[in-house]
C-alpha cells in the first residue's frame, strides 16, 4: 500500500498547486535555516579529537588571588613560572607548556620573500600527546627538550613549498635569521576548534605551520604571538616579563585514567598549596583540570553567533511548521468528500492515516529537495555571517544531506498528525447525507 | 458588524483558529528580537570611527631577523621615510593599532595611583605628531604632539608617556562636566602620570563591540614609537589616488628591505576594507535577520491567505444564505476582516509576551540589550496589518459569493 | 442477508431528541431486488446508511449476510464495507483527483488485491458499463450518466453481494436514467441482492418488491392512512415539476 499512497500523494501534490507550493516552500526555508545554522552550529560543537578528548586536560591555576579573578575562576592562561613549576615536578604521563609564537621563515632562495608561519613553542610530549601524524620523521625528545636544541617540526604545507614535498628530515631550516634542523614533517593535522589554544585563536584558526621547543623559544627571547595579560606593571624588560605575574601560556597533561586524572589534580592543588605557603599566593590553592570538551566550552568557542541564529532557525521551521499544520488541515479537509468516499468503499480508518500521512511525507520530501538546495546555497553564504575560518567549516557533507531530507519528512508527518486525525475522523456517512 | 456571532463561528472552528493565532504569536515573537538584533548591529556598523576614512590605508607589517626588540627602531623610521615621501601619499603614520583593526593595547585609567578600581578603560595608541593629520581626526582643545615629544621604546620595556592626548568621550567620563585637558591620568600603576595636552574629538577604539561596547570612544593617544617585531602603518593617500598607493606602498617598502613579512591575508588593505572585515558579521547577521523576518512574514500570511480560503470554501453555502438574506457584499468583507481581526489580536497579545520572553531569555544568555516596546508595538501594527492585508483577498472571493448559492444543494 | 429487527436511530442533540428510525423491521433475502420509497425525511437514506455499515444504531438488531454488526469495531466494519457490499449514490462520488481507471481500482485497493487481478476486474467491470474506452478520463471530462456507470463499475469490480443504490438516477434526465437502471435490472438479473432508495414510483415499480418508510417506520401500505395521503403528495410533486 506504500507505493499506492506514494503515487497518490504525488498525484495529490499535483493538485491545488498553489497550496503545495506554499507547503513545500515553508518546510524547505524553515528545513534550510534550520539545517544551515546546523551545519555552522555542529562545526563549532565539534569534538576536535574524539578519541583523547577525555585523556588530554588542560590545568589552571590562580596566581592573581580572588581580587583579579572573575567568580573565583582562575584564569585561562598560566605565567611562566608556574609552567615551569609544573614542568619540573612532571607528575603527568606526558605533559606540555606551549605557547602561540609568530617567526618569519627566510627561504633559502634569495628571489622569495620570507613569510610568516603560525607556529607554538611546546615540549617533545606535545606530539604523541596531541596525537600528531607524522609523514616523514618524529618530534623531538626530552633531550633536545632539555637541550634547548635548534629542532623544528614543519607542516605538509610548509615542506611542499620549500622542499617540494621531498623527504627534509634532517635538513635546516632558516628561522628568523637562525637555522634549525628538522625532526619531522606533519601530516595534515587540523583540529577544529583547536582545541590547544582556543584563549588566543577563539578556535578557529588556520593549521600550525611549525612546531619549536618551548626552552629553545624562551632562551631567544621570542615573545608570544597571543594575548598577554598582566594583573600589575611587569617591570623592566624580558626577565622582568618573564619572571612577573603575566599570564600567556597553556598547560596540558595526558592522564589515561580517570584515577590517573584525580591523582594529577591533587598534585596541582598540592602544588598551589606549597606556591601558598612560599608566600607567593596569599588565598588557598585555586586549581582546575578541564579535559578536552569541558575546556571548549568553558572558553565557549561555538560562537554566540552561531547558537542565536541556530536558536531563530529552529524557531523559524516551528512557524513553518505550525503554517504546516493549517494548510494541510485545509488542504486535507478540502477533500472530505474524497475520504468519505473511500471509508464507504471500505477504507479503515487505519488506512486512511496511511494515506494521509504518506501523502503529508511525500510534502515533506519535496519540502526537504527544496531545503537541500536552499541548504547548499546556505552552506555557501555563511561566511557572509560568520568569521570565514569558522564558515568554511560548515559543509553539505553527506549525513547534513541525509539529516536535511529526514527533518524535512519527518517534521512535516509530525505536522500532519492532527489534519490526519481529522480526516480519519470523517464519517463515511455524513459526506453522502450532504449530497 | 456584531463581534458575538463572529466568535460563536470561530468556536466552531477552534483549530484554525489556534493555529492561525500561534502563528501570528510566534512570528511576532521572532520579527520582534530579529528587528532588534538588526537594529544593534546597524546601530553598531554606522558608528563613526572618527577618522576620516576616503583615502586611507593600512599595511601591517612584521619585521624578519631581528637582533632585538629595538632593532626595528631605524627601519621604522627608514619606512615612514620612503612612505613619507612616496608620490601620491599625503601623510604617513607608525603605530601600534587603529580603529576596527580587531587588535591592540587597552589599560585602566586611574585619576590617582591610590584608586583601587580605574576611573574608565582605554585603548592606547602608540602615534606620533603625524596622527591626526593621517587619521584624520579632529583636535578639539590643547595642541598636537610637537616632534621633539616622540621617543621609540621596546613595547616590554614601556613605562609611561608624560603627556597624552584624550577623546572627549574619555575626557568626559574621567571628568565629568569639565576637561581633562591640562591634568594628569595614570595609565599604570606604580609609574608617574601622565598630562593631558590635547583633546580629541571622536577616535574610536581597535575592537568593534563586545567586551570594548563600554568604552568604544575611549581613546589615549601616546607620543611614542614602539620597536619590536610588529608595526601597523596607516597611510593618507592625497585625495582620489588610493588605488594607486594601495599598489605602491608594498612595493616600496619591500625595496627599502626585505627582511619583512606582509601577511597574504589583512597585510595591505584600504579602510573601506578594513572596515568591510570588521563589520561582515554584523551586516551578515543583519542580512540574515532580515531575510528571515521577510520569509516568515511572508509564510505566515500564506498560511492566513490558506487557511481562510479554506474556510469561505467551507462556508459558501451560509455566505450564500447570508446574502440571500439580505447582506451587503460589504457585510461579508467586514465579517471576514473582523474575524481575523479578533484572531490577530489574540495572537498579538500572547505574542507580545512571547517576544519579551524570549528578548529575557536572550540578555540572559547572550548579553542583549532590553527590547525596547516600541518594536514590539510595531511588531503587532505590522501583524495586525499583515492578517487584514492576507485575509483580504479570500474575503472578496467570499464577497462575490452570489445569493443564489443558498439554492445548491453541495 | 439484510435483516433489521426493532432497529432504532436517535439523534441527539442538547435540546431535543429525534427519532430518524424507530422500531425498524426489514428483511431482504438474497437476490432480491428491493425499492425502498418514503418522502423527504422519512428515513430512507438514514436506513441506507445504516444498512451500508456507514453509521452506527441507536437499538435493535441487523443482521448482514448472518452477521450480527452492531459489535463490530471500525476496522471489521470497513472490512464488511469493502468486500460484501457495494455502493451508488445520487452524487456518484467519484474522486475527482482520480481518472475512472483509478477510481473503480479503490476498493480493489483496499482488498489488498494483486495488481493484475485488480487490472482484470477494473476493465471487466468497465467493459459490463460500456466504458472501458474511457479509463483514462477524469470524472470531469465525463456525462451524469457516464459518471453513474463508472460508479456502477466500481461498485461492482469488488463482485459485492449486495448493492446499495441511494437515488440512483436521482441527478440524471430521463434517457440517461432509464439506461442506468436497465444496467441496475441486469446485475439483478446475474444474482446480486440490491436495495435502492427512491422516491420515483416509476423506478420503485420496476423492483421486485417495495417496502415503504414514514417518520422512521416502515409501514403497510395497504392500511396506513398516512400513505394516501403521501400518494397524493407525490403526485402533486411529480405535476409540479
Amino acid at each position: 500500500m506504500f507505493a499506492y499512497y506514494f503515487q497518490l500523494g504525488l498525484r495529490s501534490l499535483r493538485r491545488n498547486p498553489i497550496l503545495t507550493a506554499l507547503m513545500v516552500m515553508a518546510i524547505g526555508f524553515g528545513v534550510a535555516a534550520s539545517m544551515t545554522t546546523y551545519a555552522v552550529f555542529r562545526a563549532t560543537s565539534n569534538n576536535p579529537i574524539p578519541e583523547k578528548s577525555s585523556q588530554l586536560f588542560a590545568v589552571q591555576i590562580d596566581n592573581w588571588g580572588p581580587e583579579d579573578t572573575k567568580n573565583g575562576e582562575p584564569s585561562s592562561s598560566l605565567s611562566y613560572t608556574d609552567v615551569i613549576g609544573l614542568m619540573a615536578a612532571h607528575k603527568a604521563r606526558r605533559q606540555t607548556a606551549m605557547y602561540p609564537v609568530g617567526p618569519s621563515v627566510i627561504p633559502a632562495d634569495a628571489h622569495l620573500l620570507p613569510f610568516n608561519v603560525n607556529s607554538y613553542a611546546v615540549y617533545g610530549d606535545a606530539f604523541p600527546m596531541f596525537d600528531i601524524p607524522f609523514l616523514y620523521g618524529s618530534g623531538w625528545g626530552a633531550a633536545e627538550d632539555d637541550g634547548h636544541a635548534a629542532v623544528v617540526v614543519i607542516a605538509r604545507a610548509i615542506n611542499d613549498k620549500l622542499f617540494n614535498g621531498a623527504n627534509s628530515v634532517g635538513r635546516e631550516i632558516n628561522i628568523d635569521g637562525r637555522n634549525y634542523r628538522i625532526t619531522g614533517v606533519m601530516d595534515s593535522w587540523n583540529p577544529q576548534p583547536l582545541f590547544f589554544d582556543p584563549v588566543n585563536t577563539s578556535g578557529f584558526d588556520d593549521p600550525v605551520d611549525l612546531f619549536i621547543p618551548f626552552t629553545r623559544a624562551i632562551e631567544l627571547k621570542m615573545g608570544t604571538a597571543g594575548n598577554n595579560n598582566c594583573n600589575k606593571n611587569s617591570g623592566d624588560g624580558w626577565d622582568a616579563w618573564l619572571h612577573s605575574e603575566c599570564i600567556w601560556a597553556q598547560y596540558w597533561v595526558e592522564a589515561s585514567s580517570k584515577a590517573d586524572a584525580d591523582a594529577y589534580l591533587r598534585s596541582l592543588q598540592g602544588y598551589a598549596a606549597e606556591q601558598q605557603r612560599a608566600g607567593r599566593f596569599r588565598w588557598p590553592p585555586n586549581v582546575r583540570l578541564r579535559n578536552v570538551q569541558e575546556w571548549l566550552e568553558f572558553q565557549k568557542v561555538v560562537p554566540p553567533e552561531s547558537k542565536i541564529s541556530l536558536l531563530v532557525a529552529l524557531a523559524f521551521l516551528l512557524i513553518c511548521l505550525v503554517n504546516t499544520v493549517g494548510l494541510l488541515l485545509a488542504k486535507f479537509m478540502r477533500r472530505a468528500a474524497e475520504i468519505g468516499v473511500r471509508r464507504a468503499l471500505g477504507a479503515s480508518r487505519r488506512e486512511i492515516y496511511g494515506q494521509f500521512l504518506i501523502e503529508a511525507g511525500t510534502v515533506g520530501l519535496a519540502g526537504g529537495l527544496l531545503g537541500l538546495l536552499l541548504t547548499g546555497l546556505g552552506v555557501v553564504g555563511v561566511s557572509w555571517v560568520f568569521d570565514p575560518k569558522v564558515a568554511r567549516l560548515a559543509t553539505l557533507d553527506a549525513s547534513l544531506v541525509a539529516l536535511t531530507l529526514l527533518v524535512a519528512v519527518l517534521a512535516t508527518v509530525m505536522a500532519a498528525f492532527y489534519p490526519t486525525w481529522r480526516a480519519a475522523q470523517v464519517q463515511p456517512a455524513w459526506q453522502l447525507k450532504s449530497n | 458588524m456584531q463581534i458575538q456571532p463572529i466568535l460563536a463561528a470561530l468556536k466552531r472552528h477552534k483549530a484554525g483558529t489556534f493555529l492561525i493565532a500561534l502563528q501570528i504569536a510566534l512570528t511576532l515573537a521572532i520579527v520582534c528580537n530579529a528587528l532588534f538584533i538588526i537594529q544593534q548591529r546597524v546601530e553598531r556598523i554606522s558608528r563613526s570611527t572618527g577618522m576620516i576614512e576616503t583615502d586611507l590605508m593600512a599595511i601591517q607589517n612584521m619585521w624578519v631577523g631581528l637582533s632585538d626588540e629595538n632593532a626595528s627602531e631605524p627601519l621604522i623610521k627608514a619606512d615612514l621615510q620612503v612612505l613619507r615621501q612616496l608620490p601620491g601619499v599625503q601623510d604617513a603614520l607608525a603605530t601600534n593599532s587603529y580603529p576596527l583593526r580587531g587588535g591592540g593595547w587597552s589599560t585602566g585609567v586611574r585619576l590617582n595611583p591610590e584608586m583601587k578600581k580605574p576611573a574608565a578603560q582605554t585603548t592606547q595608541y602608540f602615534v606620533d605628531d603625524h596622527a591626526l593629520a593621517t587619521m584624520g581626526a579632529k583636535l578639539i582643545a590643547g595642541r598636537n604632539f610637537r616632534p621633539d615629544e616622540v621617543v621609540a621604546i621596546d613595547p616590554k620595556k614601556f613605562q609611561f608617556s608624560p603627556t597624552v592626548m584624550v577623546t572627549k568621550a574619555l575626557s568626559d567620563k574621567l571628568f565629568p562636566g569639565s576637561s581633562a585637558l591640562g591634568k594628569q591620568i595614570y595609565l599604570s600603576d606604580g609609574t608617574p602620570p601622565s598630562t593631558v595636552v590635547g583633546i580629541v574629538e571622536r577616535l574610536q577604539v581597535p575592537w568593534k563591540g563586545g567586551f570594548a561596547d563600554n568604552f568604544e570612544a575611549n581613546s589615549t593617544l601616546l607620543p611614542v614609537q614602539l620597536t619590536g617585531n610588529f608595526t601597523t602603518y596607516l597611510i593618507r593617500s592625497k585625495p582620489g589616488q588610493l588605488a594607486s598607493v594601495l599598489k605602491a606602498a608594498p612595493e616600496a617598502l619591500f625595496k627599502a628591505n626585505r627582511m619583512r613579512v606582509l601577511p597574504s591575508e589583512r597585510g595591505v588593505r584600504s579602510f573601506a576594507m578594513v572596515r568591510q572585515d570588521a563589520y561582515k558579521s554584523d551586516r551578515g547577521m543583519a542580512i540574515l535577520m532580515g531575510i528571515i523576518c521577510v520569509v516568515l512574514l511572508g509564510i505566515t500570511a500564506a498560511g492566513i491567505v490558506g487557511l481562510t480560503s479554506f474556510w469561505v470554501g467551507q462556508r459558501r453555502k451560509q455566505i450564500g444564505v447570508r446574502r440571500a438574506l439580505g447582506a451587503t457584499k460589504n457585510d461579508i468583507l467586514t465579517y471576514f476582516l473582523t474575524e481575523n481581526l479578533l484572531i490577530g489580536l489574540g495572537g498579538v497579545l500572547v505574542g507580545a509576551l512571547l517576544a519579551m520572553g524570549m528578548n529575557l531569555w536572550l540578555m540572559k544568555q547572550f548579553e542583549m540589550a532590553r527590547l525596547s516596546p516600541l518594536y514590539v508595538i510595531t511588531g503587532v501594527i505590522v501583524l495586525l496589518l499583515l492578517g487584514q492585508g492576507s485575509v483580504l483577498a479570500p474575503a472578496m472571493r467570499a464577497a462575490r459569493v452570489p445569493p443564489v448559492e443558498a439554492t445548491r444543494s453541495v | 442477508m439484510l435483516k433489521m429487527t426493532h432497529l432504532s436511530k436517535v439523534y441527539r442533540t442538547e435540546v431535543v431528541e429525534t427519532y430518524a428510525l424507530r422500531d425498524f423491521n426489514i428483511d431482504v433475502k438474497e437476490g432480491e431486488f428491493v425499492a425502498v420509497t418514503g418522502p423527504s425525511g422519512s428515513g430512507k437514506t438514514t436506513f441506507l446508511t445504516i444498512a451500508g455499515l456507514l453509521e452506527t444504531f441507536t437499538g435493535g438488531e441487523y443482521h448482514l449476510d448472518g452477521v450480527e454488526v452492531s459489535h463490530l469495531n471500525d476496522n471489521a466494519r470497513s472490512k464488511i464495507r469493502n468486500e460484501k457490499i457495494g455502493f451508488i449514490f445520487q452524487a456518484f462520488n467519484l474522486i475527482p483527483d482520480l481518472n475512472v481507471f483509478d477510481n473503480v481500482e479503490v476498493p480493489l485497493r483496499y482488498r489488498g488485491m494483486k495488481a493484475a487481478e485488480r487490472k482484470k476486474r477494473i476493465m471487466e467491470s468497465l467493459e459490463r458499463v460500456g466504458l472501458a474506452s474511457r479509463a483514462k478520463h477524469y470524472p470531469a471530462e465525463l456525462s451524469g450518466g457516464q459518471q453513474q456507470r463508472v460508479a456502477i463499475a466500481r461498485a461492482l469490480a469488488g463482485s459485492p453481494r449486495l448493492l446499495l443504490a441511494d437515488e440512483p438516477t436521482g441527478n440524471l434526465d430521463t434517457q440517461m436514467a432509464r439506461s442506468v437502471m436497465e444496467l441496475l435490472e441486469e446485475i439483478h438479473r446475474e444474482g446480486a441482492t440490491i436495495v435502492m432508495v427512491t422516491h420515483d414510483p416509476e423506478l420503485a415499480a420496476r423492483a421486485q418488491r417495495n417496502v415503504h418508510v414514514i417518520d422512521g417506520q416502515v409501514v403497510d401500505l395497504a392500511e396506513d392512512p398516512r400513505f394516501h395521503a403521501h400518494v397524493a403528495q407525490v403526485a402533486d410533486a411529480t405535476h409540479g415539476r
